[in-house]
């Protein structure tokens, strides 16, 4: 126990940050849940308007700061020095100060429902003033505030040590352009994270200025301005959604090649083109606030469309990369395809909202639900479920069940897309988010309804995939240290690997040493 | 090192372009403005500190030809596997800002402990 609470092994912190991303991911679908079990029929009444207020509240937010993001910087801290051929990560003490900061910050938000007030109330974006002077006068969410500036914080340590390491510790013929295509979004989600966070971390600060020591930021009757906070909340917010993307952007890439067993279709492009999205997604934060009317609407909506086209560019990259390839389907590219399909569906309803007048129909209603949804459901939540099946072996020394982890893959498909595709039609009929009922009116009841039955069959899923977990661990079939025929450096050591990573490192002189090393290609010492 | 500074420098024009065009359609709302301008010079320096302060850096990584020995053992430097500050540290943050909300006490007490446990934190990492 102590060894664990104080290690600064990048593998272990890695470790503890997947298993406790793992823990808040089972709180928000519990969350999840009650919320289709409110609104599973119209006029409900099982649950009262202010505690699903903070339901909603704290799930978005568990998902959005304590699943997504934090899971793709545990595995990141897991993987990066394996792929680059490092030791260890550049600065051991700094990362495990980012892991119990985020662990702190987590457990912070979420102890809100144990205040006489409840947990935060006010939305997982915590608008201000609503956050101030309305709703949000409890305990529950001062320690929002708190819990979110301590994992911003930890988020901001963790990318300066990502960048440092990355610079300085590739082992010795690992050049830039050598390295896995995970660890180059890494790259571009850190960067990211440096110019996202101190923003939102001082737009907490602010509003904790405001409630306890008679700030007035944005409290328009004391000269405030409220779309101030819009305006520095978004401008984390947006870029916070390519943090949770585009980590998952290089797994799938690497799953991809990997059973498809050709190299990545267009490297170059693939590195280019996550560089591209993280610019322009620095450019686009006023998206969010279209209907404010005090924004410049053209300029926001010109750069929102602009950023399709790299993200087009990684899907002829991921489909070029199949291309011709000797497909292998297991359950990781299964997941991978499965993002594929709803990533598209939730890349396609984002470029209609980014168009104003249509973003004018469709703002706040479901139908921006399904699109987020869409996006961080059914593209991150699906590659970081790849994820786990594809590095298990790696991380744990054991090799999940596959035809559990099919089961679990048809099922989770299937219920993802029965929950979310009747969202965007509630909201096309006129539904809006955050109401904790609604009319019978219309078709709402049946497509509800059908919601609530796909939250129940990604239960299901996701009980079956803890099962898998149990039973796998439980049999424990050694695994050697390539169980899938993986190119990248961290298939060439043992799994779990040791210490330091590496007994021995081969010489590096392509992008893909583990593939030059099983087939006997030439890498000359000399 | 020139890969990083292409992409540092390249990421900081554009914040700087994109500040400027979006000054230049929105001049009256300044926060997107200086949010743009801010991103931009951050992204500068790093690039800057790259070119000034270590134009001539030997990172073995950066050579295509380089053996795996050339950066091992010794020479690749100690890295530590314990420590007990960083847990002592978040939890020392968690009081400080808890109480300077609710509990002048414990705040400050939290903000004592804080300082001690990131200089402690400081004066191991020197050491090792």
């Amino acid at each position: 126990m102590i060894e664990w609470l104080t290690t600064t092994n990048h593998k272990k912190i890695g470790t503890m940050y997947i298993v406790s991303t793992l823990g808040f991911f089972c709180a928000a679908g519990v969350l999840a849940a009650l919320i289709r079990i409110q609104l599973a029929q119209p006029n409900s009444t099982i649950i009262g308007t202010h505690a699903y207020n903070q339901i909603f509240t704290m799930h978005g937010t568990a998902m959005i700061f304590l699943v997504i993001a934090p899971f793709a910087i545990g595995l990141a801290n897991f993987l990066i020095p394996l792929q680059i051929g490092a030791p260890d990560m550049a600065f051991p003490r700094l990362n495990a100060t980012g892991l119990w900061l985020f662990i702190i910050g987590g457990l912070t938000v979420f102890a809100g429902f144990a205040t006489y007030g409840g947990a935060a109330s006010a939305g997982w974006s915590n608008y201000a003033p609503l956050s101030e002077i309305t709703i949000g006068t409890g305990a529950g969410e001062d320690l929002y505030l708190v819990g979110l500036t301590l994992t911003g914080i930890s988020n901001i340590l963790t990318a300066v040590n990502f960048v440092v390491t990355i610079v300085c510790f590739r082992a010795p013929g690992m050049t830039f352009w050598r390295m896995p295509i995970f660890t180059w979004e890494m790259v571009a989600t850190s960067i990211l994270i440096l110019m996202a966070f101190p923003t939102l971390t001082a737009v907490m600060a602010m509003v904790l200025i405001d409630r306890h020591m008679g700030g007035h930021f944005f409290d328009p009757a004391q000269g405030g301005n409220p779309i101030l906070y819009q305006h520095l909340f978004w401008f984390f917010g947006h870029p916070e959604v390519y943090i949770m993307i585009l980590p998952y952007f290089g797994v799938v890439a690497e799953i991809i090649a990997t059973f498809s067993r050709k190299p990545v279709f267009g490297y170059v492009g693939m590195v280019i083109s996550a560089f591209a999205i993280a610019g322009l997604s620095l450019g686009v934060w006023a998206h969010h606030m279209f209907t404010t009317g005090a924004v410049s609407n053209p300029f926001f909506s010109g750069i929102s469309f602009l950023i399709a086209i790299p993200t087009g560019v990684k899907f002829v990259n991921w489909i070029g990369t199949m291309w011709k390839g000797s497909i292998e389907l297991t359950t990781p590219m299964i997941l991978c395809v499965c993002f594929l399909l709803n990533f598209l569906l939730g890349g396609i309803t984002g470029v209609m909202v980014a168009s104003p007048p249509l973003d004018y129909m469709a703002h706040d209603s479901y139908f921006i639900v399904q699109h987020f949804h869409y996006t961080l459901g059914g593209g991150s939540l699906f590659a970081l479920f790849a994820a786990l099946f594809f590095y298990f072996p790696k991380i744990f020394g054991v090799k999940l069940d596959e035809r559990l982890g099919k089961w679990f893959a048809a099922l989770f498909f299937i219920g993802f897309n029965v929950t979310f595709i009747p969202m965007g039609f509630a909201g096309l009929e006129g539904m809006a988010r955050r109401m904790s009922t609604y009319p019978d009116v219309a078709h709402l009841a049946l497509l509800n309804g059908l919601s609530s039955i796909g939250t129940a069959i990604i239960a299901v899923s996701v009980v079956l995939f803890f099962v898998n977990v149990l039973v796998s661990v439980r049999n424990r079939e050694p695994v050697g240290n390539d169980p899938w025929g993986g190119y990248s450096l961290e298939w060439l050591t043992s799994s779990p690997p040791p210490e330091f990573n590496f007994d021995e490192l081969p010489p590096i002189r392509s992008k893909m040493p583990a593939w030059d090393v099983a087939e006997g290609r030439e890498v000359s010492r000399s | 090192m020139k890969t990083f500074v292409l992409f540092f420098g390249g990421s900081a024009i554009f914040g700087a372009v994109t500040g400027l065009a979006y000054w230049l359609v929105a001049h009256e709302e300044a926060t997107g403005t200086v949010l743009l301008g801010c991103m931009a010079a951050a992204l500068a320096f790093t690039a800057a500190y790259a070119v000034i302060a270590e134009k001539n850096a030997d990172l073995p990584g950066d050579d295509p030809a380089e053996l795996p020995e050339t950066a091992a053992g010794e020479n690749l430097g100690i890295f530590t596997t314990r420590s007990a500050w960083p847990i002592l540290v978040a939890i020392s943050s968690l009081a400080a800002l808890v109480g300077m909300l609710w509990s002048p006490l414990i705040g400050f007490s939290g903000l004592i402990a804080l300082i001690l446990c990131l200089w402690r934190l400081g004066a191991e990492s020197a050491r090792v």
